[in-house]
Protein backbone atom coordinates (compact mmCIF):
# COMPACT_ATOMS: atom_id res chain seq x y z
CA UNK A 1 0.00 0.00 0.00
CA UNK A 2 1.20 3.34 -0.78
CA UNK A 3 1.96 5.84 1.83
CA UNK A 4 -0.92 8.09 0.60
CA UNK A 5 -2.92 5.34 0.30
CA UNK A 6 -2.24 4.18 4.20
CA UNK A 7 -2.99 7.56 5.28
CA UNK A 8 -6.08 8.06 3.75
CA UNK A 9 -6.99 5.59 5.31
CA UNK A 10 -5.43 5.95 8.56
CA UNK A 11 -7.77 9.29 7.91
CA UNK A 12 -11.37 7.45 7.48
CA UNK A 13 -10.54 5.27 10.65
CA UNK A 14 -10.11 7.94 12.93
CA UNK A 15 -13.10 10.00 11.42
CA UNK A 16 -15.41 6.55 11.78
CA UNK A 17 -14.32 6.41 15.15
CA UNK A 18 -15.09 10.55 15.89
CA UNK A 19 -18.95 9.66 14.90
CA UNK A 20 -21.45 8.73 17.30
CA UNK A 21 -24.68 7.91 15.79
CA UNK A 22 -23.53 8.66 12.37
CA UNK A 23 -22.90 12.57 14.08
CA UNK A 24 -19.37 14.25 14.67
CA UNK A 25 -19.16 13.98 18.28
CA UNK A 26 -16.84 16.81 20.19
CA UNK A 27 -15.82 14.39 22.95
CA UNK A 28 -15.05 12.01 20.23
CA UNK A 29 -12.97 14.31 18.22
CA UNK A 30 -11.04 15.61 21.29
CA UNK A 31 -10.34 11.30 22.51
CA UNK A 32 -8.94 11.19 18.73
CA UNK A 33 -6.28 13.99 19.28
CA UNK A 34 -5.36 12.64 22.44
CA UNK A 35 -4.16 9.70 21.29
CA UNK A 36 -2.71 10.90 18.21
CA UNK A 37 -1.21 13.14 20.28
CA UNK A 38 -0.36 10.03 22.39
CA UNK A 39 0.61 7.27 19.62
CA UNK A 40 1.26 9.30 16.48
CA UNK A 41 1.34 6.97 13.35
CA UNK A 42 3.41 7.21 10.48
CA UNK A 43 2.96 10.02 8.25
CA UNK A 44 1.45 12.00 11.41
CA UNK A 45 1.55 15.05 9.79
CA UNK A 46 0.16 14.37 6.39
CA UNK A 47 -2.53 11.93 8.69
CA UNK A 48 -3.63 14.88 10.74
CA UNK A 49 -4.20 16.94 7.42
CA UNK A 50 -6.54 14.57 6.17
CA UNK A 51 -8.06 13.74 9.27
CA UNK A 52 -8.89 17.81 9.70
CA UNK A 53 -10.17 17.46 5.86
CA UNK A 54 -12.28 15.04 6.82
CA UNK A 55 -13.37 16.50 9.69
CA UNK A 56 -14.26 19.68 7.98
CA UNK A 57 -16.25 18.03 5.26
CA UNK A 58 -18.16 16.17 7.52
CA UNK A 59 -18.99 19.65 9.59
CA UNK A 60 -20.10 20.92 6.10
CA UNK A 61 -22.55 18.23 5.17
CA UNK A 62 -24.47 18.91 8.33
CA UNK A 63 -24.09 22.72 8.40
CA UNK A 64 -26.62 24.68 6.16
CA UNK A 65 -25.56 28.03 4.98
CA UNK A 66 -28.43 30.44 4.43
CA UNK A 67 -28.01 33.23 2.18
CA UNK A 68 -30.72 36.04 1.57
CA UNK A 69 -31.57 39.16 0.41
CA UNK A 70 -34.01 41.36 1.62
CA UNK A 71 -35.79 39.90 5.12
CA UNK A 72 -36.37 35.98 5.93
CA UNK A 73 -40.25 35.65 7.47
CA UNK A 74 -40.08 34.23 11.15
CA UNK A 75 -39.44 30.88 11.66
CA UNK A 76 -37.81 30.34 7.52
CA UNK A 77 -34.79 28.98 9.07
CA UNK A 78 -36.28 26.67 11.14
CA UNK A 79 -38.12 25.68 7.91
CA UNK A 80 -35.19 25.24 6.03
CA UNK A 81 -33.72 23.10 8.65
CA UNK A 82 -36.53 20.81 9.24
CA UNK A 83 -36.80 20.42 5.45
CA UNK A 84 -32.91 19.68 5.17
CA UNK A 85 -33.09 17.18 7.80
CA UNK A 86 -35.55 15.50 6.04
CA UNK A 87 -33.78 15.25 3.12
CA UNK A 88 -30.29 13.97 4.18
CA UNK A 89 -32.08 12.24 7.09
CA UNK A 90 -29.21 13.67 10.00
CA UNK A 91 -29.81 16.87 12.19
CA UNK A 92 -28.98 19.72 10.44
CA UNK A 93 -27.65 23.08 12.13
CA UNK A 94 -27.39 26.24 10.38
CA UNK A 95 -26.15 30.16 9.44
CA UNK A 96 -27.60 32.85 8.17
CA UNK A 97 -26.12 35.42 6.27
CA UNK A 98 -27.24 38.50 4.25
CA UNK A 99 -26.22 38.79 0.99
CA UNK A 100 -27.37 42.04 -1.30
CA UNK A 101 -25.60 40.32 -4.47
CA UNK A 102 -28.64 37.60 -4.28
CA UNK A 103 -30.67 40.83 -5.47
CA UNK A 104 -34.00 38.92 -3.79
CA UNK A 105 -34.40 35.27 -2.48
CA UNK A 106 -32.13 32.91 -1.49
CA UNK A 107 -29.74 30.20 -1.61
CA UNK A 108 -28.39 27.24 0.85
CA UNK A 109 -25.47 25.72 0.60
CA UNK A 110 -24.88 22.23 2.14
CA UNK A 111 -21.74 20.10 1.67
CA UNK A 112 -21.38 20.25 -2.25
CA UNK A 113 -25.20 20.85 -2.51
CA UNK A 114 -26.10 24.15 -3.24
CA UNK A 115 -30.38 24.88 -3.92
CA UNK A 116 -30.60 28.21 -5.09
CA UNK A 117 -33.89 30.72 -5.73
CA UNK A 118 -32.44 34.33 -6.52
CA UNK A 119 -32.66 36.68 -8.55
CA UNK A 120 -28.88 36.43 -9.31
CA UNK A 121 -29.10 32.96 -9.85
CA UNK A 122 -31.91 33.33 -12.10
CA UNK A 123 -30.33 35.62 -14.20
CA UNK A 124 -26.56 33.85 -13.94
CA UNK A 125 -29.33 30.46 -15.80
CA UNK A 126 -30.09 32.80 -17.97
CA UNK A 127 -27.12 33.74 -19.12
CA UNK A 128 -25.87 30.32 -19.07
CA UNK A 129 -28.42 29.03 -21.02
CA UNK A 130 -28.49 32.27 -23.61
CA UNK A 131 -24.59 32.02 -23.92
CA UNK B 1 71.29 0.80 -169.16
CA UNK B 2 74.42 0.73 -167.24
CA UNK B 3 72.01 1.02 -164.09
CA UNK B 4 70.23 -2.84 -165.61
CA UNK B 5 73.51 -4.01 -166.04
CA UNK B 6 73.78 -5.69 -162.33
CA UNK B 7 70.27 -7.23 -162.09
CA UNK B 8 71.19 -9.30 -165.49
CA UNK B 9 74.38 -10.66 -164.51
CA UNK B 10 72.64 -11.68 -160.61
CA UNK B 11 70.10 -13.44 -162.67
CA UNK B 12 72.05 -15.72 -164.77
CA UNK B 13 74.45 -16.07 -161.55
CA UNK B 14 71.12 -17.61 -159.91
CA UNK B 15 69.83 -19.89 -163.39
CA UNK B 16 73.51 -20.67 -163.42
CA UNK B 17 73.10 -22.15 -160.06
CA UNK B 18 69.75 -23.34 -160.18
CA UNK B 19 70.59 -25.51 -163.26
CA UNK B 20 73.60 -27.12 -161.17
CA UNK B 21 71.67 -28.39 -158.84
CA UNK B 22 69.21 -29.60 -160.80
CA UNK B 23 72.40 -31.82 -162.27
CA UNK B 24 72.78 -33.68 -159.10
CA UNK B 25 73.32 -34.15 -155.27
CA UNK B 26 71.32 -31.01 -153.62
CA UNK B 27 71.76 -32.70 -150.50
CA UNK B 28 76.10 -33.09 -150.49
CA UNK B 29 75.50 -29.67 -151.31
CA UNK B 30 73.65 -27.95 -148.74
CA UNK B 31 75.80 -30.62 -146.54
CA UNK B 32 72.78 -32.17 -144.78
CA UNK B 33 73.35 -35.36 -142.71
CA UNK B 34 70.77 -37.90 -140.78
CA UNK B 35 73.04 -37.45 -137.66
CA UNK B 36 72.65 -33.91 -137.57
CA UNK B 37 69.53 -34.21 -137.89
CA UNK B 38 68.36 -36.52 -135.11
CA UNK B 39 71.13 -34.50 -133.02
CA UNK B 40 69.59 -31.49 -133.64
CA UNK B 41 66.14 -33.25 -133.33
CA UNK B 42 67.91 -34.49 -129.55
CA UNK B 43 69.36 -31.24 -128.53
CA UNK B 44 65.74 -29.71 -129.17
CA UNK B 45 63.76 -31.67 -127.27
CA UNK B 46 66.33 -31.46 -124.26
CA UNK B 47 65.97 -27.41 -124.84
CA UNK B 48 62.28 -28.02 -125.54
CA UNK B 49 62.29 -30.09 -121.79
CA UNK B 50 64.27 -28.04 -119.86
CA UNK B 51 62.63 -24.70 -120.81
CA UNK B 52 59.04 -26.11 -120.26
CA UNK B 53 60.04 -27.57 -117.08
CA UNK B 54 61.98 -24.94 -115.73
CA UNK B 55 61.19 -21.60 -117.63
CA UNK B 56 57.81 -21.96 -118.78
CA UNK B 57 55.99 -23.69 -116.05
CA UNK B 58 57.34 -21.92 -113.70
CA UNK B 59 55.51 -18.25 -115.20
CA UNK B 60 52.14 -20.61 -116.07
CA UNK B 61 52.11 -21.66 -112.57
CA UNK B 62 52.97 -17.50 -111.69
CA UNK B 63 50.75 -16.65 -114.06
CA UNK B 64 47.86 -19.07 -113.23
CA UNK B 65 48.67 -17.63 -109.38
CA UNK B 66 48.13 -14.39 -110.20
CA UNK B 67 45.26 -14.94 -112.50
CA UNK B 68 43.55 -16.75 -109.35
CA UNK B 69 44.22 -13.95 -106.81
CA UNK B 70 42.82 -11.53 -109.34
CA UNK B 71 39.97 -13.47 -109.62
CA UNK B 72 39.97 -14.07 -106.25
CA UNK B 73 40.33 -10.32 -105.80
CA UNK B 74 37.18 -9.66 -107.81
CA UNK B 75 35.01 -12.22 -106.38
CA UNK B 76 36.04 -10.45 -103.22
CA UNK B 77 35.28 -6.93 -103.98
CA UNK B 78 32.73 -8.06 -105.35
CA UNK B 79 31.56 -9.62 -102.38
CA UNK B 80 32.50 -6.68 -100.50
CA UNK B 81 30.03 -4.43 -102.58
CA UNK B 82 27.82 -7.22 -101.86
CA UNK B 83 27.87 -7.03 -97.93
CA UNK B 84 28.42 -3.46 -98.03
CA UNK B 85 24.96 -3.17 -100.14
CA UNK B 86 23.60 -5.34 -97.93
CA UNK B 87 24.81 -3.53 -94.61
CA UNK B 88 23.65 0.35 -96.30
CA UNK B 89 20.27 -1.76 -96.62
CA UNK B 90 20.78 -2.77 -92.95
CA UNK B 91 21.86 0.65 -91.33
CA UNK B 92 18.74 2.06 -93.25
CA UNK B 93 16.52 -0.12 -92.20
CA UNK B 94 17.73 0.54 -88.77
CA UNK B 95 17.45 4.18 -89.20
CA UNK B 96 14.08 3.62 -90.33
CA UNK B 97 13.02 1.35 -87.45
CA UNK B 98 14.99 3.68 -84.96
CA UNK B 99 13.43 6.17 -86.78
CA UNK B 100 9.86 4.84 -86.21
CA UNK B 101 10.41 3.47 -82.22
CA UNK B 102 11.88 7.24 -81.63
CA UNK B 103 8.74 9.02 -83.08
CA UNK B 104 6.77 6.33 -80.65
CA UNK B 105 8.70 7.30 -77.64
CA UNK B 106 8.03 10.94 -78.31
CA UNK B 107 4.85 9.91 -78.68
CA UNK B 108 4.45 7.90 -75.80
CA UNK B 109 6.52 10.72 -73.52
CA UNK B 110 4.18 13.80 -75.17
CA UNK B 111 0.76 11.44 -73.97
CA UNK B 112 3.10 10.63 -70.12
CA UNK B 113 3.50 14.34 -69.90
CA UNK B 114 -0.09 15.49 -70.86
CA UNK B 115 -1.56 12.70 -68.62
CA UNK B 116 1.19 14.04 -65.64
CA UNK B 117 -0.25 17.91 -66.18
CA UNK B 118 -4.05 16.74 -66.75
CA UNK B 119 -3.10 14.69 -63.35
CA UNK B 120 -1.16 17.37 -61.45
CA UNK B 121 -4.12 19.69 -62.40
CA UNK B 122 -6.36 18.09 -61.28
CA UNK B 123 -4.69 17.46 -57.88
CA UNK B 124 -3.85 20.84 -57.82
CA UNK B 125 -7.57 21.80 -58.66
CA UNK B 126 -8.92 18.84 -55.69
CA UNK B 127 -5.91 20.35 -52.91
CA UNK B 128 -7.32 24.01 -53.86
CA UNK B 129 -10.78 22.58 -53.24
CA UNK B 130 -9.73 21.10 -50.23
CA UNK B 131 -8.06 24.23 -49.01
CA UNK B 132 -10.84 26.69 -49.65
CA UNK B 133 -13.24 23.77 -47.85
CA UNK B 134 -11.04 23.95 -44.95
CA UNK B 135 -10.66 27.55 -44.61
CA UNK B 136 -14.46 27.85 -45.21
CA UNK B 137 -14.79 25.33 -42.48
CA UNK B 138 -12.80 27.32 -40.40
CA UNK B 139 -13.88 30.60 -40.92
CA UNK B 140 -17.27 28.96 -40.25
CA UNK B 141 -15.97 27.85 -36.77
CA UNK B 142 -14.65 30.82 -35.93
CA UNK B 143 -17.46 32.84 -37.07
CA UNK B 144 -19.41 30.40 -34.35
CA UNK B 145 -16.96 30.82 -32.79
CA UNK B 146 -17.20 34.58 -32.62
CA UNK B 147 -20.99 34.47 -32.00
CA UNK B 148 -21.14 32.36 -29.18
CA UNK B 149 -18.50 34.70 -27.67
CA UNK B 150 -20.82 37.83 -28.53
CA UNK B 151 -23.69 36.27 -27.76
CA UNK B 152 -21.91 35.07 -24.09
CA UNK B 153 -20.84 39.03 -24.01
CA UNK B 154 -24.35 40.31 -24.58
CA UNK B 155 -25.78 37.87 -22.61
CA UNK B 156 -23.84 38.64 -19.50
CA UNK B 157 -23.79 42.78 -19.81
CA UNK B 158 -27.97 42.20 -20.05
CA UNK B 159 -27.69 40.15 -16.83
CA UNK B 160 -25.58 43.04 -15.10
CA UNK B 161 -27.81 45.24 -16.24
CA UNK B 162 -30.73 43.54 -15.53
CA UNK B 163 -29.19 42.85 -12.22
CA UNK B 164 -28.19 46.59 -11.80
CA UNK B 165 -31.75 47.69 -12.58
CA UNK B 166 -33.49 45.41 -10.40
CA UNK B 167 -31.33 46.12 -7.25
CA UNK B 168 -32.44 49.73 -8.00
CA UNK B 169 -36.10 48.91 -9.03
CA UNK B 170 -37.07 46.14 -6.29
CA UNK B 171 -38.09 47.71 -3.33
CA UNK B 172 -37.43 45.97 0.02
CA UNK B 173 -40.54 44.79 0.34
CA UNK B 174 -40.84 43.07 -3.20
CA UNK B 175 -37.08 41.42 -2.34
CA UNK B 176 -38.65 40.41 0.73
CA UNK B 177 -41.80 39.44 -0.57
CA UNK B 178 -39.89 37.39 -2.74
CA UNK B 179 -37.46 35.77 -0.21
CA UNK B 180 -40.27 34.69 1.31
CA UNK B 181 -41.46 32.87 -2.10
CA UNK B 182 -38.24 31.50 -2.38
CA UNK B 183 -38.36 30.34 0.87
CA UNK B 184 -41.93 28.37 0.80
CA UNK B 185 -40.84 26.82 -2.22
CA UNK B 186 -37.42 25.68 -0.95
CA UNK B 187 -39.25 23.97 2.16
CA UNK B 188 -42.29 22.87 -0.24
CA UNK B 189 -44.80 24.42 2.18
Amino acid sequence: MSATKQIRATAKQLLALSLEDGQLSETKVRAVLAWFEQKPPAHAAATLREYHRLVLHEVSRSRARIEFAGTLASGAVASIITELSRIYHRPISATTIENPALIAGVRVSIGDDVFERSVAGQLEKLATTTA
Amino acid sequence: MLATLPILLASADVHEAVEHAASGGLVEQFGLSLNYIVMQVISFAILAFVLYRWGIKPVLATMDERQHKIESGLKYAEEMKAKLEQANQQSEEILRKSAVEAQAIVNDARKTAKELADRQTQDTAAQTAAMLAKAQQAIELERGKMLAEVRGEIARLVTLTAGKVLTKELSPEEKSRYTQTATRELTGV
